[in-house]
């Protein structure tokens, strides 16, 4: 019973089964240096990344996922242009795995190429170190043609929370594919000027329902009372989660004016929008709509309820 | 009580031709939690992990930690 | 391998943690940072790094308290009504307050939580007026990254080695015994304090697969926990609440309430009528899909093939890739596309789990049980409804209290003689030529768990039930044989499953009256308020069977009024909708 608790075997000695002629041995040697989840074991991870059998960098570019800092990163850049798929995919999704904000320095030099997935895996990685100085390449890269590197790059824009960032989310609103205009609405969500609400109120006319409904819920978290009317016509939405959407807004921004037509929603026989509608009804606490809500009282459904007796009360306590 | 073997179908699948375990890999063996994956000599003297126990969560850690993609999870026969 | 061999080796340490799933991690590392020069050992029957509930990983935390979302207040009021008011909620409320601490260790760990466009955490609204539900997009790296801060706090970790009993000196713990699953080694762990995070008790019931494995929860949570707690002389509250799931039919993994709820997916009958409005789980909710299913309307349905496309694929996104892979492969196989077909539901077999109800090793709000110096956490303990968040958090609580109980106190002494008596009862099987293997000892018990125990509840059922599990423990005592040391494995967890079965059947007629809808319906009781608005503890008693007494529920910190009280009654869709 020697080996009672989980040990592992010397780095150094480990490092030079990288140097075996037999593949399986040097994925083994990969799976044992990760096993340590020592740091020292990285620069070794970053040759086997390297390696001439395609299971072994596959294996590296998976182990990189328990370390951090720039020269992880620069092993997982290198990675993304693998002639493997199998490689590449699993060095992007270590990349999306960073914390240290210094990692960025080995990302950011390839925010300026064209290849679309090391591009979109590049933008991805660097969004959640929310460098400062990715916001420059991130609004350049909304020009590209692949939409799904314009999504991450409004993404990396987004979670930078720049007000210098609003002409560009501007037009990434505007853009022809619906996840893209999805994305540039979702990241306005934390400037609470006219501008970003302007932009906001007419994507609630677009096309697709799931960008409206984007629009009506990112106006729950910064929208003002300017946007109520046309959060009152989203009420006539023919999907429900996009009325949802707008009455949970409208509660939030106390339109007290939509109180009837929330409340002539509670019929719609979906629950999830009942309990909404009663939420929002409590918020607005507006007395005649009680005759709305008085029929659900004793509804089947427990959140429904819960919300109705709790609006019930709010209405009384207000009159 | 004397005692009767019985056959059963198991659910998970080794292909001995990509397992490493030769070169010392255990990895499904030692992740699997029900402790049902075992490293047997073939023929050829060389060797392979399989599956000893039919006792299985289909859970799959055993496929999506192989480092060569040699374990296959199915569902097992009586509730697929 | 699997070879017998019997040796006994003893270490000792400060604090020890059994079991390393989910709780378990987060004791031992809490315990360890708290004072880096003890020794914290962390045992597992199973490899840390893939161990437990969440060993694939999860879809999301679904009672995050978060500031700006809900409040402990609110939330300590809906588990108090959702747990018909039998509920400390002091335990409840320490959680609510510690847990968006326990959010934020863990997303520095690297597990990451859904957040909007902004970085903010995007918490969705699934349950009561508050918003507790907080999905996380790369779930599958839960237990990586966990087991990545073990290896880093030089937590020392044992492996497949499985805890049979704990070792007590009077009122207080004094370590356990374990037996290596593939040598049937004995290990003896001296220690100052022990914190329990075993999981729950997974393989009472059978499922209606008829496999023993295909259940709900992770097979390798067979009961020891409880048995132990049980054995050592810890009280046990509420046993008689079982976890009771909604699955998907034969897979028996979770369906619907907190993916596919939100997103407009629902339960039906086989019309494709829906018959209950709130998929949350609750006893309650659970009966009424009883009666549905034995109604001549069922059997149940999930339906989503109402749904807009681009939320149909977000739904298979979800529940495919994390939690239970393998759905994928099983929608395949039986050739059902969420577009076009209703999925078939059922019930799952009957366990014990906290998870889901109110049951488990009865602990205060530092997660201390009965006995001093031990600890539990997680599906095993008593605080309701806790799922992996209060799995995390409870765990960090009972390993920051327990590494400062063991910095003042010695090793208790224990009796050598207890040590020679476990080695007996372990190794007996291994003593006899022939007999009744564990799988067979193990399927007639989860039968007659399914036969007699589950609810509805009938009194002379359960009486049945009692005599003929002593059928069955009299077997397993004199007849029960293994050939290697796995079979020695399953024929402990064999024992631990019987005594489950026993405690359930003992629990379940204490209580007469009915309460948390189908959980504990029994049939010949109507629910009584007056006579049982109480917890009920259970210990193990003079003649070494299970013996049962009320505990008052404490006096609420948060009050609950009146017409809140029913929030989870009639669930039952009544106009014609
Ligand atoms: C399929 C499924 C889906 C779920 N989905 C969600 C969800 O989406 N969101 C959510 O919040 N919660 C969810 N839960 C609940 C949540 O996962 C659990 O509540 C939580 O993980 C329990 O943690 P635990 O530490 O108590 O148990 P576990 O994590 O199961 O750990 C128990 C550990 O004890 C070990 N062990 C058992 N017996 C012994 C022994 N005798 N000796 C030594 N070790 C032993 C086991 O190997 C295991 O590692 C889900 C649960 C399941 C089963
Ligand atoms: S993990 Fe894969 S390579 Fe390793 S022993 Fe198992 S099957 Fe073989
Ligand atoms: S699917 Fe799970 S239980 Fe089955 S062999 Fe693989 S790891 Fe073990």
């Amino acid at each position: 019973m020697n080996n009672l608790f989980e040990d592992f075997n010397d780095i150094e000695m480990l490092a030079e089964d990288l140097q075996s002629t037999d593949a399986g041995e040097r994925i083994m040697a990969v799976i044992e240096l990760t096993d340590t989840a020592d740091p020292e074991v990285i620069p070794h991870l970053a040759t086997a990344i390297r390696d001439q059998d395609i299971n072994v960098r596959k294996q590296a570019a998976i182990a990189l996922t328990d370390f951090d800092g720039v020269s992880t990163a620069a092993a997982l850049v290198g990675a993304l242009s693998d002639e493997h798929a199998e490689v590449r995919q699993a060095a992007a999704v270590s990349l999306t795995e960073l914390k240290d904000p210094d990692a960025g320095d080995a990302i950011i030099p390839s925010l300026g190429v064209d290849d679309e997935f090391v591009l979109v895996s590049c933008l991805a990685g660097i969004k959640e170190l929310r460098r400062a100085d990715a916001m420059g390449p991130a609004i350049e890269a909304l020009k590209h043609h692949s939409a799904s590197v314009r999504c991450e790059a409004v993404n990396v824009i987004g979670w930078l929370q720049d007000k210098t960032s609003l002409p560009a989310l501007r037009s990434a609103a505007g853009d022809n594919d619906a996840l893209v205009r999805r994305a540039a609405l979702t990241a306005l969500g934390f400037n609470k000027s006219d501008h970003a609400e302007q932009i906001l109120v007419a994507a609630l006319t677009d096309s697709d329902w799931q960008v409206r409904e984007a629009a009506a819920e990112t106006l729950t978290k910064s929208g003002s009372a300017g946007c109520v009317p046309s959060l009152i016509k989203l009420l006539e939405d023919e999907y429900w989660q996009v009325r949802l959407k707008a009455v949970r807004t409208l509660g939030k921004l106390d339109a007290r004016d939509a109180a009837t037509l929330i409340g002539e929603q509670m019929t719609v026989p979906v629950p999830n929008l009942r309990k909404e509608c009663a939420a929002a009804l409590g918020v607005l606490a507006v007395s005649d709509t009680a005759k709305f809500l008085e029929p659900y009282y004793d509804d089947n459904d427990p959140d429904v309820r819960k919300n109705v007796r709790w609006a019930l009360e709010k209405i009384a306590h207000t009159a | 009580m004397p005692l009767a073997q019985s056959s059963t179908s198991v659910p998970v699948v080794v292909n001995d031709d990509l397992c490493i375990a030769d070169k010392g890999c255990t990895v499904c063996v030692e992740v699997c939690p029900l402790d049902v994956l075992r490293i047997t000599d073939m023929a050829d003297g060389r060797k392979t992990a399989h599956m000893e126990y039919d006792e299985c969560w289909y859970c799959m850690p055993c496929e999506a930690d192989c480092p060569t993609g040699a374990v296959k999870v199915n569902l097992p026969y009586l509730l697929k | 391998m699997d070879e017998i061999k019997e040796g006994i080796e003893q270490i000792e340490c400060d604090v020890l943690v059994i079991g390393g799933g989910t709780a378990g991690p987060m004791a031992a590392l809490k315990a360890k940072r708290k004072n880096p020069k003890a020794n914290v050992i962390l045992l597992d029957k199973a490899n840390v790094k893939r161990s437990g509930a969440i060993s694939m990983g999860m879809d999301g935390l679904n009672n995050s308290v978060i500031p700006g979302y809900a409040t402990p207040e609110q939330y300590t009021k809906e588990i108090t009504i959702a747990n018909d008011g039998i509920c400390d909620q002091a335990a409840v409320y320490r959680y609510a307050e510690e847990c968006y601490g326990i959010i934020q260790e863990l997303d520095s760990f690297g597990i990451r939580f859904q957040k909007d466009n902004n970085g903010e955490y995007d918490v969705k609204k699934v349950h009561h007026i508050g918003t507790y539900v907080l999905p996380m997009p790369n779930g599958d790296t839960v237990k990586k990254a966990l087991y990545r801060q073990l290896r880093k706090s030089r937590i020392n970790i044992v492996n497949r080695y499985m805890a049979t009993r704990l070792l007590t000196s009077g009122d207080r713990v004094a370590g356990a015994i374990c037996v290596n699953t593939r040598s049937a080694e004995f290990l003896v762990v001296k220690a100052k304090a022990v914190i329990m995070c075993l999981g729950a008790a997974g393989r009472l019931g059978l499922p209606t697969s008829g496999y023993l494995y295909g259940t709900y929860e992770n097979a390798a949570n067979s009961g020891e926990g409880y048995a132990m707690a049980y054995h050592a002389g810890a009280a046990l509250a509420n046993l008689e609440c079982y976890q009771i799931n909604p699955l998907i039919k034969d897979y028996n993994g979770p369906a619907c309430a907190y993916v596919a709820g939100p997103l407009g997916g629902y339960t039906t009958n086989a019309g494709g009528d829906r018959f209950i409005e709130c998929d949350y789980w609750s006893g309650q909710m659970m009966q009424e899909f009883y009666d549905e299913l034995q109604s001549g309307n069922g059997p149940v349905f999930l339906k989503l093939n109402h749904l807009a496309e681009e939320t149909i694929s977000e739904i298979e996104r979800i529940l495919h890739i994390v939690e239970r892979p393998t759905r994928g492969h099983f929608h395949e196989g039986r050739g059902t596309d969420y577009r076009k077909q209703m999925i078939e539901m059922h019930i799952s077999e009957i366990g014990f789990c906290s998870g889901h109800s109110a049951s488990g090793v009865y602990v205060d709000e530092n997660a201390r049980t009965t006995i001093k110096g031990l600890y539990a956490a997680g599906d095993m303990a008593n605080v309701p409804h806790n799922y992996m968040l209060g799995a995390f958090t409870n765990g960090a609580i009972a390993g920051e209290d327990a590494i400062d109980y063991a910095a003042d106190v010695d090793f208790a002494a224990f009796d050598e003689a207890d040590i020679l008596a476990e080695k007996t009862r372990v190794l007996a099987p291994t003593r006899r030529d022939d007999g009744v293997p564990p799988n067979q000892i193990e399927y007639k018990t989860r039968r007659l768990v399914n036969d007699y125990l589950q609810p509805p509840k009938v009194t002379a059922k359960m009486e049945l039930a009692q005599q003929r599990l002593a059928e069955v423990r009299d077997d397993m005592n004199n007849a029960m044989y293994v050939s290697n040391a796995h079979e020695l494995m399953r024929s402990l967890e064999a024992a631990s499953i019987l005594d489950c079965a026993d405690m359930a059947a003992h629990a379940s007629l204490y209580r007469t009256e009915s309460r948390w809808g189908l959980y504990h319906n029994r049939v010949d009781y109507e629910r009584n308020d007056k006579d049982w608005f109480c917890h009920t503890l259970l210990t193990k008693g003079k003649n070494n069977s299970p013996t049962s007494r009320k505990e008052a529920v404490k006096p609420y910190i948060v009050d609950i009024a009146d017409d809140e009280k029913d929030a989870y009654n009639h669930q039952r869709v009544t106009a014609a909708e």
